[in-house]
């Protein structure tokens, strides 16, 4: 019964024309407990994504990126304030159905990639389809295909994560996230753990991505990339300093 | 092709066979244990019932003085009979294995060749005997020399010698069903002869037992003892007497109410491994979970709802329950089979040997079927609760993170080597995990000592009924002789510190309505008698002023219920009936034996007219505490003394003989219980092999950091098995204490099962001692693999590990 309203949210987003916010933080909080009692990581974040945006954040380490993300995608639990992705809100979501909202919508990107070790790598792409059941069980598998083709990595599609580079693993991360066909990816410095020029075909993809109308929501400490977006959120200590057009 | 999910549960399935391995084992031994029991309690029930039946047994046997062929012709015309049999039983001796001679119980057909109740299967040559022939029964037949063609030496009361020819040898199902449960393990060898034989062993040719199969229910007692009361009426009409009268269906084999002991421990102990097995599915689904964290926040952030999650890993624990089932379904098949052979002898019954039992394969699924999953549901649903972000952590909570105040305690230990303090600290890490193990290990030990205690109290218990015996020799003649003349005599014999002659009869209870009830054992020893010494449950034990006083065993109780001291008690003795005063209850052997009872010498030499005179005699002996060897070689020497004599003596029987023979028919229980509690050790130690292998793998990054810093493979493993030897010694500790409410609930059981009623516990050092032993060797195997594991990581696998 959920899952047809959220279904249903979700084409509406896709129908919503470029330009209209698809993402709204309003005054968003998150305090962890610490030994010396509560710490909080946001102090109080707002803004707008628009459709189709290519959006980074940066920031110093510890300034509050990866929770802001973690927020965006319900992968967190807030302290206070609300998220809204298209008719959703995120913060007001339980468990399971977040998670299945997320798995539909929302493409995840870790640093570490995360590829489940003992799947193959086509597997590993199905396996989103397989948890939320958008496609069938046939169609998952040449999606999944087509996917790993996109990122070049067709020729790879049994081999196990272990048996490829960084770089590889994080293209199939990248065509995983991409498997229930979200509108929105969300990655956490997708390029921290490689190398420049790996880094910049990684990018790359995220470029085409973002032609392609989806709205990304990257974490980078990469100036380079930091420039080469549609716009540019720097965090300092939970809050956003500027929201500065790329230079 | 397979969705990703269920792939995944085959790797986590294909991807570490060790834990696979230990997981389905432990579920199997656990199933196997249970199935096993249902297969032997079914098979062993059933060939029991149906093997016994298949003899045509009696449903009643009646010991009468004698009674003609005619007079059982006419019984067989009494309403409800079937069938009556006359047969002449009696005991004589035969000379058994080097010198000596053992009391052989003779049972002559007086109708001709037929023998249609109580019917023996033959096992080697031919039956029917022929004139001044034998057949011989198997069970026993180890305690002679004889073999088939030779002649067997009987030796009649007034000591001459006869020689049968052994012609046969058979089985006989009905050993002990003239008698209480422990009637086969104390019944003497068995033999068999035709009527004419009987002149030659100067035995009169009339029958002395009837055995009588009932014409409707023979599976209905009351409908038994009714046609049995019919008889005894038209024996009294006829003015024959009775000695005593057993009634039994067609399907109680004497030796079920050891079986029906057994079972109802067995399932016990049994469902006590599946309990066990729970436990170490608990501990690995735990570990499994834990290093699956990562991977569940993964699932987690593509969409796996938590139901999902849990179907996941539930259907990887049905996939270990069905291997274990693949496993346990066989292996029980085949434990039991061992068992049906071993048993049957034992038992004396004839195995049908192994079969198809559904019920077993049935209860083997259901259990596999629901107590992995319950198990495993506690891990699971606690592993699949974390919030992604900590899962993706791979911290599971405050488990491994914080030092327990306990570990912390620990480091002030001083004056240990660095690797041994290493395993000291390890051990209390993952304490779940290790209460989990200590309480399979301590359970498994616990009941292994519990069995030892209870064999001992078992023993001790017997040892105690002895005390109603205490006599080193007990001498029976087969006329009485005046007491002081003869105890000169025996005191004459070298050895003889003491004799006593008793009076005994074999009396019958008086029901209200006039009808003799059941037979009564009833010995008079003398008033200032050194060879009784009693355990009294109510009221007091015989004195010196008492007339016609009784005290009764507790099996009177329990027949009739409200009985107590003071009340009176009708007896017929020697064909008199009189009313005796109750004074006491003493405890005796229970459901094993009849009923007994004690008066004064005076009172019963008085009812039977004996007085001054026994046929009894009690010797003691001059040394002490003595084997059962000397016992029997005063026996002989006693014998041949008072034969020379011209004495009529019938028995010379060790008095630790009654002991040897109830304990080892005991001895089949208890080799039982050490199978299973061994079992349980088993699965403690696949329980440890288990813990060991999960510490290794949780701490493989500081297996490398001890490696890079100098630890040699030794050091290395030689850390992970006094971790895991340690773990057996605290377990062993546990068990030492958990033994003693294990050892009473055990006796308890064991003891209503068999005496109707608990026996006094006894604790020995034997269990524990034998168990150190055992949880030593085990916890150092179960380490082995894990230690070897350890030591074999190269460096390289330990940084690729994640
Ligand atoms: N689970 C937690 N408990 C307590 N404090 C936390 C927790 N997670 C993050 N923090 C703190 O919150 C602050 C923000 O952390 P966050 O991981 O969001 O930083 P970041 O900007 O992503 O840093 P980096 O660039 O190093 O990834 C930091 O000070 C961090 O120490
Ligand atoms: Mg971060």
């Amino acid at each position: 019964m959920f899952r047809n309203t959220e279904m249903s949210a979700s084409l509406q987003d896709r129908s919503e024309p470029r330009g209209e916010p698809v993402i709204r933080v309003k005054d968003v909080r998150k305090a962890y407990p610490t030994a010396g009692g509560l710490f909080y990581a946001l102090k109080g974040v707002s803004f707008e994504v628009k459709r189709g945006e290519f959006l980074a954040i940066t920031g110093k380490s510890g300034a509050g990126k990866t929770t802001l993300v973690n927020m965006v995608t319900g992968t967190d639990q807030l302290t206070a304030g609300e998220v809204w992705v298209g008719a959703v809100s995120v913060h007001q979501l339980d468990e399971d159905r977040r998670a299945r909202w997320r798995g539909e919508n929302v493409g995840v990107i870790y640093q570490s990639f995360h590829l489940m070790p003992m799947l193959t790598l086509l597997e590993n792409v199905m396996l989103p389809m397989d948890f939320c059941g958008l496609f069938h069980p046939r169609e998952s598998r040449e999606r999944a295909y087509e996917l790993l083709k996109q990122v070049e990595l067709a020729d790879h599609a049994y081999k196990l994560p272990s048996e490829i580079s960084g770089g590889q693993q994080q293209r199939v991360a990248i065509a995983r996230a991409l498997a229930n066909d979200p509108m929105i990816i969300v990655a956490d410095e997708p390029t921290g753990r490689l190398d420049t020029v790996t880094a910049g075909v990684i990018f790359e993809i995220f470029r085409k991505l973002a032609e392609q109308g989806k709205t990304i929501l990257m974490v980078t400490h990469d100036r380079q990339m930091a420039r080469r977006v549609d716009r540019l959120l720097t965090l300092h200590d939970g809050v956003l300093v500027d929201g500065n057009q790329p230079a | 092709m397979m969705r990703p999910r269920w792939r995944k549960v085959l790797a986590d399935l294909t991807g570490n066979p060790v834990r696979t391995l230990l997981v389905v084992l432990s579920i199997a031994v656990g199933l196997m244990a249970v199935g096993m029991i249902i297969i032997l309690h079914h098979g062993i029930g059933e060939d029991m019932h149906q093997g016994y039946a298949a003899v045509n047994p009696a449903n009643i046997q009646i010991r009468v003085p004698a009674v003609e062929r005619d007079y059982i012709d006419h019984l067989k015309k009494l309403n409800g009979v079937r069938d009556v049999e006359g047969v002449r039983v009696f005991e004589l001796r035969i000379r058994a294995l080097g010198n000596q001679y053992k009391p052989i119980k003779i049972k002559a057909y007086t109708s001709g060749d037929r023998s249609v109740i109580n019917q023996v299967r033959l096992l080697e040559g031919r039956w029917p005997p022929k004139k001044n022939e034998i057949v011989l029964e198997a069970n026993r037949l180890g305690d002679t020399r004889y073999r088939l063609g030779e002649e067997v030496e009987i030796k009649l009361p007034n000591g001459d010698l006869r020689y049968l020819k052994l012609v046969g040898i058979v089985n006989d199902q009905t050993i002990g069903a003239d008698a209480g449960g422990a009637g086969f393990f104390l019944a003497p060898i068995q033999g068999y002869i035709l009527e004419d034989t009987l002149s030659f062993l100067n035995q009169p040719e009339e029958a002395n037992l009837l055995l009588v199969t009932v014409d409707g229910d023979a599976n209905d007692l009351t409908y038994i003892r009714e046609v049995a009361d019919r008889i005894l009426d038209d024996l009294d009409r006829n003015g024959i007497e009775t000695f005593g009268t057993v009634t039994r269906r067609s399907i109680d084999h004497p030796n079920a109410v050891y079986v029906d002991a057994m079972t109802a421990i067995l399932y016990l102990l049994g469902f006590l491994v599946i309990f066990l097995s729970g436990f170490l599915i608990i501990n690995t689904l735990s570990a499994l979970l834990n290093q699956q964290l990562v991977q569940i926040g993964v699932m987690k952030t593509f969409g796996a709802t938590r139901l999902q999650l849990i179907a996941i890993y539930l259907t990887l624990v049905v996939i270990f329950s069905l291997l274990g089932l693949i496993v346990s379904i066989p292996l029980a098949n085949l434990v039991a089979y061992f068992e049906f052979n071993a048993l049957a002898p034992k038992l004396n019954y004839i195995s049908r040997g192994l079969r198809f039992v559904p019920q077993s394969v049935l209860i083997q699924a259901v259990i596999a079927m629901i107590v992995p999953q319950m198990a495993a549901l506690i891990p699971v649903v606690r592993g699949t609760r974390l919030p992604i972000q900590q899962a993706l952590s791979g911290i599971s909570g405050s488990q491994e993170q914080q030092l327990s105040r306990f570990s912390v305690w620990l480091t002030r230990i001083r004056g240990l080597s660095r690797p041994a303090a290493i395993s000291l600290r390890n051990t209390f890490r993952q304490r779940v995990r290790l209460a989990l193990t200590l309480v399979t290990l301590a359970l498994g030990g616990a009941i292994f000592i519990g069995t030892f205690n209870m064999r001992a109290s078992l023993e001790n218990y017997i040892a105690r009924l002895a005390r109603y015996h205490i006599a080193d020799v007990n001498l029976s003649f087969t006329e009485p002789y005046r007491i002081d003349e003869l105890s000169r005599v025996i005191l004459g014999v070298p050895g003889v510190k003491a004799v006593e002659g008793w009076a005994t009869a074999l009396a019958q209870t008086v029901q209200p309505d006039g009808r003799s009830g059941e037979t009564v054992l009833v010995q008079g020893p003398p008033d200032d008698t050194v060879l009784v010494e009693p355990i009294m449950i109510k009221g007091r034990w015989l004195l010196p002023g008492d007339y016609r006083a009784v005290v009764l065993s507790e099996v009177f109780l329990e027949h009739y219920p409200g009985l107590k001291p003071g009340d009176r008690l009708r007896l017929k003795i020697a064909g008199k009936e009189q009313d005796w005063t109750i004074v006491g209850f003493y405890r005796f052997a229970g459901k094993n034996i009849g009923l007994t009872a004690f008066t004064r010498y005076e009172s019963l030499a008085e009812a039977t007219h004996t007085y001054n005179r026994s046929a009894d005699f009690r010797v003691v002996a001059e040394q002490n505490a003595m084997s059962l060897q000397d016992q029997e070689a005063l026996a002989e020497r006693l014998e041949q003394t008072l034969a020379d004599k011209g004495y009529k003596v019938q028995e010379a029987r060790a008095g630790k003989s009654l002991k040897q023979r109830t304990t080892s028919g005991l001895d089949t229980l208890t080799n039982f219980l050490l199978f299973l509690a061994m079992l349980m050790a088993i699965v403690g130690s696949i329980g440890l092999t288990g813990t060991m292998s999960l510490n290794v793998l949780e701490r493989t990054r500081e297996i490398g950091v001890m490696r890079t810093i100098g630890a040699s493979n030794r050091d290395i493993m030689r850390i992970v098995i006094t971790e895991g030897v340690l773990i057996g010694l605290i377990s062993w500790v546990i068990s030492v204490v958990a033994a003693l409410p294990v050892s009473q609930a055990l006796s308890r059981a064991i003891g209503e099962a068999i005496f109707g009623g608990a026996f006094p516990l006894e604790y020995v050092l034997t269990g524990p001692l034998i168990w150190f032993g055992v949880i030593l060797v085990f916890s150092t195997v179960a380490s082995i693999l894990p230690a070897r594991n350890a030591a074999r990581l190269t460096i390289r696998e330990i940084l690729a590990y994640e």
